[in-house]
């Protein structure tokens, strides 16, 4: 199993229900900056005509999770279907995930005194057999889809194949699983993802992918 | 005074009020208290201040605790450790301090096996000194972790982490300078002379391999590329080390060797400002090259933009007027050795100035342009930032000043035992 998330983020409307959800589902600790999952939000203007984009974010379960590799008590680890996981107990607080993640994915649960981050739902939902995360099951404009990348006849695979897509900060090497869809209206794509960014087609992605889990050995 | 004979060292019989009681260790616990003060801030916010969860509100409804902790996750500063900026001052002290208690006791075991006279009648107290610095590290780094879980260090080690590999290193790297520090101590039994070389070129080895690891530790962090595009680190890290701890060694040389060493100080002293020199020339060759390499967003952020007054004053702190002052040959005498000390204490505290930049320079680009189209921001109500910085907060500060203590309560009660400040005679 190799778990992973596709994100149409042209769909999203910053209601936050993701964000509630996931605190609630997973008892994250209440505070602005303390979030599993969160919206980012960008305003700019093209043409004198101003715009706001919204960009659903949670962590990308990369991978060559470079947090990963800096964690010196494997608090930070793999599971078996591609996850990554923060377990607090064995967490020393260096904070040297934090700052090997590219994507700002981690914060300090100043209840436990260790770093948390999303975990896909694992504990709450996906280990007892839920198919969906809560983030997914709550958004009301379908953002998410949750599946697994390894299952060809996935609802996840089969979105992969029909549309183009990009994932975030792939010069860092991470091979990040947030699949962001390539937004079907052409203006919105242009102003929301960066000239640098390459666009994916599920047959190229997946050869990425595959030599990123070989090099881990999984 | 009395002497006790053990395991071939001579202990000094020293009274322990007197001991108690030295000025240099008054100011030692001045220093501590400080630092004192800040762990009790730092374990005040991050084992007892109040933080609720989001089941909180439903398992202890009227809890005027929960409340209090609403409040504090609306109102309050967001815990101890920002999520932008997870390493500070903590990591900035422990750098300067660690790198700069071995960059002594590395160029000490370089002077000795180069033969320089004078350093091998000074070795033991340089190093001495040393050890009692990279003990100011490790205190340092030690209020910053989780202690209550450092369990998970030996339980379930990733022998691949940089971070990990700090603690066989310092398990190792410490007992290292402390035989070194017993061989030089029993200078006259015939065994400690006949392995002298072997321990000083693994000693050399072992200080290249520190240098190493710490270069690694922060080599392995890939979305700070001010840390990764760095040319090589290891190289960097042991330039500037030497550049530190030169200006340490004099300003150590000034403090216990002016008055014993007589003649031999002004030796001393012009050997330290070669040291000093070299050294600064190095590095001022190394910065000058290494922004060519680095990435332009972290270097326009350093040369050009928030952090550019900083490093401007770290170059001309650190390098530019120390090498000035030193190189100088206009004075003469008394105003000479004091030159070389305000150039000294230059040099300390622009790479102090230095290894704070390195930091928070890694710090300073945001994470949050992840699309590429420009930084975002992650919550209704703050407005877009274009660097991260968050000032030091009065723990930090204290417990860096508390790592002061640390070395002159080392250092002193070694001293007061093993007389390592003594000239050897050898």
């Amino acid at each position: 199993m190799n778990y992973a998330m596709a994100l149409d983020y042209q769909n999203c409307i910053n209601c936050k229900a993701c964000e509630a959800a996931c605190k609630e589902e997973n008892g994250v600790q209440l505070g602005a900056d303390k979030q599993r999952i969160w919206v980012g939000q960008q305003e700019s203007s093209r043409l004198g005509n101003p715009f706001v984009h919204f960009y659903p974010s949670q962590c990308n379960h990369c991978v060559d999770a470079p947090c990963v590799n800096v964690c010196p008590t494997g608090a930070s680890y793999f599971t078996e279907e591609g996850l990554v996981m923060a377990d607090k107990d064995k967490c020393i607080l260096c904070k040297g995930c934090m700052e090997a993640c590219p994507y700002d994915a981690r914060f300090v649960d100043d209840q436990a005194v260790a770093v948390d981050k999303c975990t896909f739902c694992y504990d709450t939902r996906i280990s007892k057999g839920e198919t969906t995360t809560a983030c997914q099951a709550t958004c009301p404009t379908k953002v998410r889809l949750f599946g697994d990348l390894d299952d060809e006849k996935s609802e996840l695979v089969q979105t992969l194949k029909k549309r183009l897509f990009f994932v975030l900060k792939e010069r860092e090497g991470t091979v990040p699983k947030l699949m962001y869809l390539l937004p079907q209206n052409k203006e919105y794509a242009m102003s929301s993802i960066g000239a640098e960014t390459t666009i994916h087609t599920w047959d190229a992605f997946r050869s990425i992918l595959d030599a990123a889990r070989t090099k881990r050995g999984a | 005074m009395e002497k006790w004979k053990r395991f071939g060292l001579e202990i000094n019989n020293v009274s322990l009020k007197e001991l108690l009681l030295h000025p240099v260790m008054l100011w030692g616990y001045l220093f501590l208290s400080i630092g004192i003060f800040g762990i009790y801030e730092v374990f005040h916010e991050r084992y007892f201040l109040l933080s609720a969860h989001a089941f909180d509100a439903g398992l202890h409804p009227g809890s005027r605790e929960v409340a209090e902790a609403m409040r504090e996750a609306i109102f309050g500063a967001g815990g101890e450790v920002k999520r932008e900026a997870p390493w500070t001052l903590y990591i900035a002290n422990y750098m300067y301090m660690i790198y700069t208690g071995s960059g002594i006791i590395f160029l000490v075991a370089l002077a000795e096996l180069f033969g320089v006279e004078i350093i091998k009648k000074t070795a033991a107290g340089f190093m001495m000194f040393g050890l009692g610095i990279v003990f100011a590290g490790l205190f340092t780094i030690a209020v910053d972790l989780n202690i209550l879980h450092m369990q998970w260090m030996f339980l379930s080690p990733n022998f691949g982490a940089g971070m990990w590999l700090m603690l066989p290193l310092y398990s190792i790297y410490i007992p290292f300078v402390l035989f070194e520090i017993y061989l030089l101590l029993t200078h006259n039994s015939a065994w400690a002379k006949k392995i002298a070389v072997g321990i000083l070129v693994l000693s050399v080895a072992i200080d290249i391999v520190e240098y190493y690891i710490q270069a690694k530790l922060f080599n392995m962090n890939t979305a700070r590329h001010l840390w990764t595009s760095y040319p090589n680190l290891t190289l960097y890290f042991i330039l500037s080390a030497f550049v530190a701890a030169s200006g340490m060694m004099i300003v150590y040389a000034y403090w216990t060797y002016r008055k014993t060493l007589q003649e031999a100080f002004d030796t001393l002293i012009d050997f330290l400002k070669k040291i000093a020199t070299a050294s600064i020339l190095l590095l001022g060759a190394y910065e000058a090259m290494a922004f060519l390499f680095v990435d332009k967003k972290w270097a326009g952020v350093m040369l050009f933009g928030e952090f550019r007054t900083a490093f401007y004053l770290y170059v001309a702190v650190a390098m530019v007027v120390p090498f000035a002052l030193l190189s100088c040959k206009r004075f003469r005498g008394a105003a000479r050795t004091t030159v070389t000390l305000i150039a000294a204490v230059m040099i300390l505290v622009g790479t102090y100035l230095g290894r704070y930049l390195f930091v928070y320079g890694g710090n300073a680009y945001p994470m949050s342009d992840r699309f590429g189209t420009g930084f975002e921001k992650y919550s209704e109500y703050e407005s877009i930032k274009e660097v991260i910085y968050y000032a030091p907060s009065l723990a930090e500060i204290c417990v860096a000043v508390g790592s002061i203590g640390v070395i002159l309560l080392v250092y002193k009660i070694v001293d007061a035992y093993l007389s390592v400040s003594s000239i050897s005679t050898h």
